[in-house]
């Protein structure tokens, strides 16, 4: 069980850097396009 | 074999001996279940206060009461499509679209856009209450227009 | 063995549970107990979550209601009785509002496009915060928002994601266990329509975004209350699957 949780633990932290990461990125992306472009 | 109580310890539901544990909610989880319930949370209070305050706040940024909804309508089209003889058709003919019928745009080109495969739309930026500027000014200048035309 | 505790299931009882402890008249009363005082939260719970859903200025009314239901449901729990953990309540119902909050703006989109109505607030949301329902709105053959893959989204959401999320939903707040496995279905499903239509407006950036009141900042404030499922995918998977039944 221990093992089992320690993976999950892993796997969701994996999942939350990656989704959370994934916007904050996009973000990032487009407040750049906002700074360089003509909006 | 005693009547269990809340918080007795048993593998069965995967509580701990913690009372103030939540079923289902087990030792190794807890603080991120308490986390995720916060951030819950702030998404319910989030959600509300843009429902309710949407609606108003844009009715106002876009002119009303000034402009009543009809006008705000058409407004927003003369602006979308650069064409100052467009209105909103209300009501509209039954059914229209997604069923049948043209949409209300359907032949209109007047809109100002940079075309290619990445466009750029080119409408004005709208301020606050700036649609009731542009309803007034072009009706003085349709007025004045009018007032200079018949004269023979 | 504390057989009791196997069977215990929390929620609105509408699964019958047997006990199998001898001299448990008592049991099954706090049970009984913990169904009404369950069902009480629940009214207030889904009043205050149809008021939220609504939306417009009924959703303040809705919010306090809301809140004094998981008050009531807490005070219960804190009773010893049976009731169904506040995270369930509060996962399943803001998934239901969030779910129906999204269905309702899409299908509008989709059906009312050409109402006085949705045709000034669709496209002062746009003119806001969103290019993709300002620019050429109602000039596609099926009206509504004319944002290069918009009604692909809307059209994917509303027929599949959706529903099945409130249905699951539903089942969850139920505490069946399909509820609780479907649920983590669905909101996996949330996770794959953020990607790709966040994707979609970046690579549409200009239409979103160009000449519109807020840009950016509008839309990302306003739609990161709509990340939900991202909430409740820790929670699922994590959760002791045995509070659920059947």
């Amino acid at each position: 069980m221990n093992e089992q949780d320690r993976r999950k633990r892993r796997a969701l932290m994996a999942f939350q850097i990656f989704i959370y990461g994934y916007l904050l990125l996009m973000f990032g992306i487009q407040l750049s396009m906002w700074a360089t472009r003509n909006w | 074999m005693s009547t269990p109580t809340a918080g007795q310890q048993s593998p069965a539901n995967g509580k701990s001996t913690d009372e103030d544990l939540a079923p289902g909610t087990t030792k190794q989880w807890a603080g991120l279940h308490k986390w995720l319930k916060r951030g819950l949370m702030v998404c319910l209070v989030g959600l509300v206060i843009e429902g309710s305050f949407d609606l108003p706040f844009l009715a106002i940024w876009y002119g009303w009461p000034t402009l009543s909804m009809h006008d705000i309508c058409s407004e927003l089209m003369k602006v979308r499509y650069n064409n100052e003889s467009l209105e909103c058709q209300y009501p509209y003919r039954f059914p229209g679209p997604p069923l049948s019928g043209a949409p209300e745009a359907a032949a209109v080109d007047t809109a100002r856009d940079k075309w290619g495969i990445q466009p750029v739309p080119e409408y004005p930026r709208l301020g606050f209450r700036e649609l009731v500027r542009m309803h007034d000014e072009r009706i003085a200048r349709q007025n004045a227009a009018n007032n200079i035309a018949p004269h023979p | 063995m504390n057989l009791p505790l196997m069977n215990r299931r929390s929620g609105d009882g509408k699964k019958r549970v047997t006990s199998s402890v001898a001299g448990s008249g008592t049991v099954d009363d706090r049970y009984e107990e913990g169904r009404l005082a369950q069902r009480q939260a629940d009214k207030w719970l889904i009043a205050g979550a149809l008021l939220i859903g609504a939306n417009g200025v009924a959703g303040t009314l809705g919010l306090p209601l809301f809140l004094w239901g998981l008050k009531l449901q807490r005070d219960a729990s804190k009773a010893g009785l049976t009731v169904r953990p506040i995270m369930v309540t509060l996962i399943g119902y803001l998934v239901i509002v969030d779910a129906g909050l999204n269905l309702q703006g899409w299908i509008l989109d989709m059906v009312a496009n050409h109402s006085l109505i949705y045709r000034v607030l669709y496209t002062a949301i746009g003119n806001v915060m969103d290019g993709g329902y300002f620019w050429h709105y109602n000039q596609l053959w099926i009206g509504g928002a004319a944002a290069p893959g918009e009604k692909g989204w809307e059209f994917a959401c509303i027929l599949v994601v959706f529903p099945m999320r409130i249905a699951a939903a539903i089942a969850f707040l139920q505490m069946k266990r399909w509820g609780q496995q479907w649920l983590l279905v669905t909101c996996w499903f949330g996770v794959v329509i953020w990607v790709g239509y966040v994707m979609n407006m970046t690579e549409y950036a200009d239409v979103r975004y160009a000449h519109v009141v807020f840009p950016v900042l509008g839309w990302w404030i306003f739609d990161i209350m709509y990340i939900t499922p991202f909430l409740a995918i820790p929670y699922l998977h994590t959760v002791n699957r045995d509070i659920f039944s059947e």
